[in-house]
């Protein structure tokens, strides 16, 4: 006969809620308690109410941030759904030498987003790679200010991490794209539908699960980009810092020995809060279409 | 709704109570207990100090000191610990903020600083009243800051900046490297004729400039209070005026408004640029990057005021051990040590006893050994130049405003007037 006392599953779970409350719990907390707070990292701070929420009303580059972030997301969302989808598709097939096509367009996932970032730093600089072509087949007299342009620099960040995140999202929808029955394509088929209607009417529904859970986090990295526009910005954020991204402010405000850890802890809770729409959105959506 | 009210007030009353009991509040050791210590106690026992970026290049140089250390005062044991350069700011604030920073710890004057106004530091001038009598002006009125009473740290090692040249590039654009410019206005009239002969491929300017080219022009950064900044002036308006239509005319590469990879020095050593600033051991790490270039380069001396760098020691007031930690920061900052160590690189010494060694004013017919000579003049009209008040965010809102300026994305005095209010907003944050 087995024996049970009632902390058994305490004590198995002891460790996982312990762990989750130390790095998890606390922190999150800590950072709710510091945003009415002026603390600076060394000495504390003392209680200011809600003076650090009305700042971020008054922040002119959080604006921007917050514009920056939000283009990110919207650029980022719809290339970065359906790209991986498609390239799952062009690989999917069982032929020969398909793995290297596989390897080739996973390779970037494995990179450090920095070094990455550094790389494309070289090649679109004044005298990078693609300036030099440009000026070479006449299509350009002078460098374009990729990497110093408000927009340029935007769009060149977003294009470095559409590029990087292509393999990462394509594993995913391959891994979907195996669990559609096969007997779905084969009875569309003897019905008569074409490629393009299967793939409206068998492969999409079938993966649209993981095409609400890409979107997401998608979303979530998108609002939360740093390393792309930090690297290729050289930490700047563009002449005027109107190129920055919320978590750049953060990370501007909260370093150093002087680092505004109040004001920090804002502006993470504002970006916390602008991540929870689109996730909102997303399975609100997904649960209209079920 | 009543339960997310509910929430949020609990969460204020506990930031309030957390807060204002005081959480994290620094050190209270008493200056004047600790100094006394250090003025009258026994050296002895264990003492801790940690150097910023010695190993592997200086760990003989250094061991060595620390071996003297001890055969002076035989029964003290010193525990050496060399952070890498790299984060060295957040590794001191991490150990400021734990309560575990060592005995003796290398701290330039704008690290010393904030700990400085939080108390966490010594008034070593206290526990040592000759430190202004041995070491150089310049070096101990960096650790004294405005409106805190004492000496934050022993000056260390001190240095300058040189103007570099590639006599290569001044030459083949029709420039002569003997005449490199000495002012502003020179320095864009032969950007110019260098841009028109090398077609737009070589530049001679690839920096934007920062609060020190507004000190050179007599601009004030700062109040006297230390409260505001005040470097929005005509003056200084005209002042970037003149480098957004030098950007406009092509003389600088794009880069200059991001400090891209391709940095001014970076570009220098590359070949691509003919002008850099460094200090008076430039050639020396030149050579490695780029050894062809390296023997081709000519120093002048830095137009406008040279800026001064200094290194310098400082002791937590939570040391256990004051009288030894004095005791090892005098020893490595005195004249003896310091003049081994300048001997070793090109760096001088802060004491006032080697201002008279031949082996600085006196060059080997290199151009790194001009380089060296160069600097060592410089030093006796070399100032700081950058307040200790502006920390890494100013710092950024600073290079941002300046390049938006230069971009000609906006007014001068716009952006001037933008990198005051928000430097003044986090001076007070």
């Amino acid at each position: 006969m087995t024996h049970r006392r009632w902390f058994t599953p305490w004590l198995l779970a002891g460790p996982a809620i312990l762990w989750l409350a130390v790095f998890n719990l606390w922190p999150a907390v800590n950072t709710v308690i510091l945003s009415f707070t002026n603390a600076k990292p060394i000495g504390g701070g003392r209680f200011t109410g809600l003076e650090n929420y009305g700042r971020l009303l008054d922040d002119a580059q959080l604006a921007d941030a917050l514009l920056n972030s939000i283009v990110f997301m919207l650029v980022c969302l719809p290339l970065l759904t359906v790209l991986p989808l498609l390239l799952a598709l062009l690989v999917q097939r069982r032929i020969p030498g398909i793995t290297f096509f596989r390897t080739a367009f996973y390779t970037p996932v494995i990179a450090s987003a920095v070094v990455v970032a550094l790389i494309w730093g070289w090649v679109l600089d004044d005298r990078g790679l693609v300036n030099g072509l440009l000026g070479q087949s006449g299509l350009s007299r002078s460098p374009v200010p990729f990497l110093t342009d408000r927009w340029l620099l935007l769009f060149s960040a977003i294009a470095l991490t559409v590029w990087k995140g292509l393999g990462y999202y394509m594993v995913i929808y391959l891994s979907a794209l195996a669990n559609v029955p096969r007997e779905l394509h084969e009875a569309a088929a003897v019905d008569g539908a074409g490629p393009l209607s299967r793939f409206r009417h068998v492969t999409l529904p079938g993966v649209r699960p993981t095409m609400v859970l890409i979107s997401a986090l998608i979303s979530v990295s998108s609002l939360r980009v740093f390393s792309e526009l930090y690297v290729l910005s050289n930490g700047l954020g563009g002449p005027g810092g109107r190129d920055m991204s919320v978590v750049m402010l953060i990370q501007m405000y909260s370093r150093g020995f002087n680092g505004h850890l109040g004001y920090a802890s804002a502006l993470s809770l504002l970006l916390f809060v602008v991540t929870l729409g689109p996730m909102l959105f997303l399975l609100r959506l997904n649960r209209k279409a079920a | 709704m009543r339960r997310i009210w509910a929430a949020l007030t609990t969460t204020a009353l506990t930031a309030a109570a957390l807060t204002g009991c005081g959480l994290g509040a620094g050190d209270s050791k008493n200056s004047d207990s600790v100094a006394s210590a250090a003025a009258t106690g026994e050296v002895k026992g264990k003492v801790s100090i940690q150097t910023w970026a010695l190993k592997p290049k200086f760990t003989d140089y250094m061991q060595g000191v620390i071996d003297g250390f001890k055969k002076k005062y035989p029964g003290v044991e010193v525990d050496w610990l060399d952070q890498p350069g790299e984060g060295y700011s957040d590794k001191v604030l991490s150990q400021a903020a734990s309560g575990t920073l060592p005995d003796v710890v290398n701290l330039p004057p704008d690290f010393a600083f904030p700990l400085a106004k939080k108390d966490v530091l010594l008034d070593v001038a206290k526990a040592d009243p000759k430190l202004a009598d041995e070491y150089v002006a310049g070096g101990v009125e960096a650790y004294r800051y405005n409106g805190y009473q004492g000496t934050f740290g022993y000056p260390w090692y001190l240095n300058t900046d040189v103007d570099y040249w590639n006599s290569d590039l001044l030459g083949k654009d029709g420039l002569d490297p003997k005449k490199p410019p000495t002012s502003l206005d020179e320095l864009i009239a032969q950007a110019r004729v260098m841009k028109e002969k090398s077609g737009g491929q070589d530049y001679l300017m690839s920096r934007k400039p920062g609060l020190g080219d507004l000190y050179d022009i007599g601009v004030k950064i700062m109040a006297d209070d230390g409260k505001s900044f005040t470097f929005n002036t005509p003056e200084a308006a005209a002042l970037l005026d003149r480098y957004r239509d030098a950007f406009k005319e092509g003389l600088m590469p794009n880069g200059v408004l991001t400090d891209t990879y391709a940095g001014n020095s970076k570009l220098f050593s590359a070949g691509t640029v003919a002008w850099t600033t460094g200090g008076g051991n430039y050639i020396t790490s030149l050579a490695t990057d780029n050894p062809t270039l390296a023997p081709k380069v000519v120093a002048s001396p830095a137009m406008g005021t040279p800026p001064l760098y200094v290194q310098g020691l400082s002791i937590p007031k939570s040391t256990k051990n004051p009288a030894a930690a004095v005791a090892l920061a005098r020893w490595v900052t005195s004249p003896e040590n310091q003049a081994a160590f300048a001997h070793l690189t090109s760096v001088f010494p802060s004491t006032k006893a080697s201002a008279n060694d031949p082996f600085f004013s006196r060059s080997d017919g290199t151009n790194a050994g001009n380089a060296k000579v160069i600097a060592f003049d410089s030093l006796a009209k070399a100032k700081l130049i950058q307040p200790v008040e502006v920390d890494d965010a100013m710092g950024t809102v600073v290079k941002q405003q300046f390049a938006l300026a230069i971009s000609g994305r906006s007014s001068s005095k716009q952006a001037l007037d933008t990198a005051v209010a928000q430097c003044d907003k986090l001076l007070k944050g």
